[in-house]
């Protein structure tokens, strides 16, 4: 079926209306879940049994349970408790709170990957164990997790199209508005994936340059 | 009477139509996955080509557009399927692609040295894939299988925009009618977090049986 690039043309300024709702959301969710993942990874390699089991038990749930589910608790609990939350709010906690255990995870596997002996190596030095881990550990096992959350970004930005369902006005739902208006669902869906394909190449590719300049020679 | 009890019924129906869409689209992606990730190890350049940019698409356009575009656009394009049908197809084709990723990361885990030794005792090509690669790439490619089919459980969520009467659908229904969102999501939470569960008591199950393979 040809694509007629002249409606292509029209809807793009709609399209780029929701593009920017999009890219409000899935900024802040990134950064925020690169952030919460910190508290998270801390409370599962803590030495308190109560407080692991605990955060063991919140990242498990969460990752077993499907965000969009995460998003109709809160955006409709919200609500009944008294304290509505835009849908824009819920969606970006719900992607917050699902993907910063992921991100917990993937901090959790890059700090393992350490070996114990760059520690000792710290200690053997005259460094105080927390000096060794934030000098010595931290700095390469960041580098070791910047493709992972490379990929956990990634998958953040395609989950930001979920929010279309609790009516926020980014991407999908304006291209769901244009299809519901029109029959040119081909041309609509078409440059739909092409936006989040730019998107994600876009972001995949920074992360590909933070990755490149982080290392060493 | 109290909101949960009453919604029981309903919302054990809407589990049942998510396991079996979950256990259709796990069959369905593990086959296109195996076959797609011997196609990229060992196909020729145009099919390896087909495949990469069938990666790409997937890895960048979220499974929601995927699924919009099924539902909107096979209409206009003639074609007659029934939502679970397409569904579980657009979830298969879009979880194939991780599951493309799973097999190839375990069929190069598997040592060269084994393809040698394979040629050495006189094993033909796809026999030495069969019977030394494949199997030993098997075990590898466990625990990251089945974290991919618990992403498809989840992702099996979003049919639920597309009208068609799972958990997550029901749920909302429910809640729609009874204002009760934290019981109602809560049981909701809870159902998949047995599925899951379930899947993966499975899959260390399967996962001894495999490493006693040897």
């Amino acid at each position: 079926m040809p694509i007629d690039l002249g409606f292509v043309a029209r809807i793009a300024p709609t399209l780029a209306q929701g593009l920017a709702t999009t890219l409000a959301l899935a900024i802040p969710a990134i950064v925020l879940a690169a952030l919460w993942g910190v508290p998270v990874v801390i409370g599962l390699m803590a030495r308190a049994r109560p407080v692991s089991v605990l955060t063991a038990t919140y990242v498990e749930v969460v990752r077993n349970t499907p965000v969009l589910v995460q998003m109709f608790f809160i955006f409709f609990g919200s609500g009944v408790v008294g304290y509505p939350l835009s849908g824009f709010t819920a969606a970006l906690l719900a992607l917050v709170l699902q993907n910063g255990a992921y991100i917990a995870e993937i901090y959790r596997g890059g700090i393992r990957s350490v070996t114990h002996r760059q520690a000792e190596a710290g200690l053997a030095l005259g460094l105080t164990p927390r000096r060794a881990f934030r000098i010595i550990v931290l700095p390469q096992a960041f580098r070791k997790v910047i493709p992972s959350l490379s990929n956990q970004g990634v998958l953040m930005i395609k989950d930001t199209s979920l929010a279309a369902t609790i009516s926020v006005a980014e991407l999908t739902f304006q291209a769901r508005l244009l299809a519901d208006r029109t029959a040119a669902v081909f041309e609509i869906f078409f440059t739909l994936a092409l936006f989040y394909l730019a998107l994600t190449a876009v972001f995949a590719g920074a992360m590909r340059l933070l990755e490149l300049r982080a290392r060493i020679a | 009477m109290d909101p949960l009890v009453v919604s029981l019924p309903l919302l054990a129906r809407g589990a049942a139509t998510t396991a079996y869409l979950s256990a259709a689209a796990i069959v369905v992606s593990t086959a296109l996955g195996v076959f797609f990730a011997l196609i990229q190890l060992y196909g020729g350049l145009l099919f390896r080509t087909l495949i990469e940019a069938y990666l790409y698409v997937v890895r960048g356009v979220p499974l929601l557009v995927l699924l919009f575009a099924m539902y909107y656009a096979l209409p206009y394009a003639g074609v007659q399927i029934d939502s679970v049908t397409g569904g579980i197809l657009v979830i298969s084709a879009y979880f194939g692609a991780f599951m493309t990723e799973v097999f190839r990361g375990a069929v190069l885990s598997v040592s060269t040295g084994q393809w040698d030794a394979g040629r050495a005792i006189g094993l033909t090509t796809p026999r030495i894939l069969a019977d030394v690669v494949l199997k030993q790439a098997l075990r590898v490619a466990g625990p990251p299988f089945i974290n991919t089919c618990i992403m498809v459980v989840k992702g099996t969520s979003l049919v639920s925009i597309i009208g068609l009467a799972d958990l997550t659908y029901v749920g909302k229904a429910i809640v729609e009618r009874t204002l009760a969102p934290f019981e109602i999501f809560g049981a909701v939470a809870f159902l998949y977090l047995v599925l899951c569960f379930l899947l993966s008591q499975l899959g260390k199950r399967l996962e001894t049986r495999l490493s006693y393979v040897n």
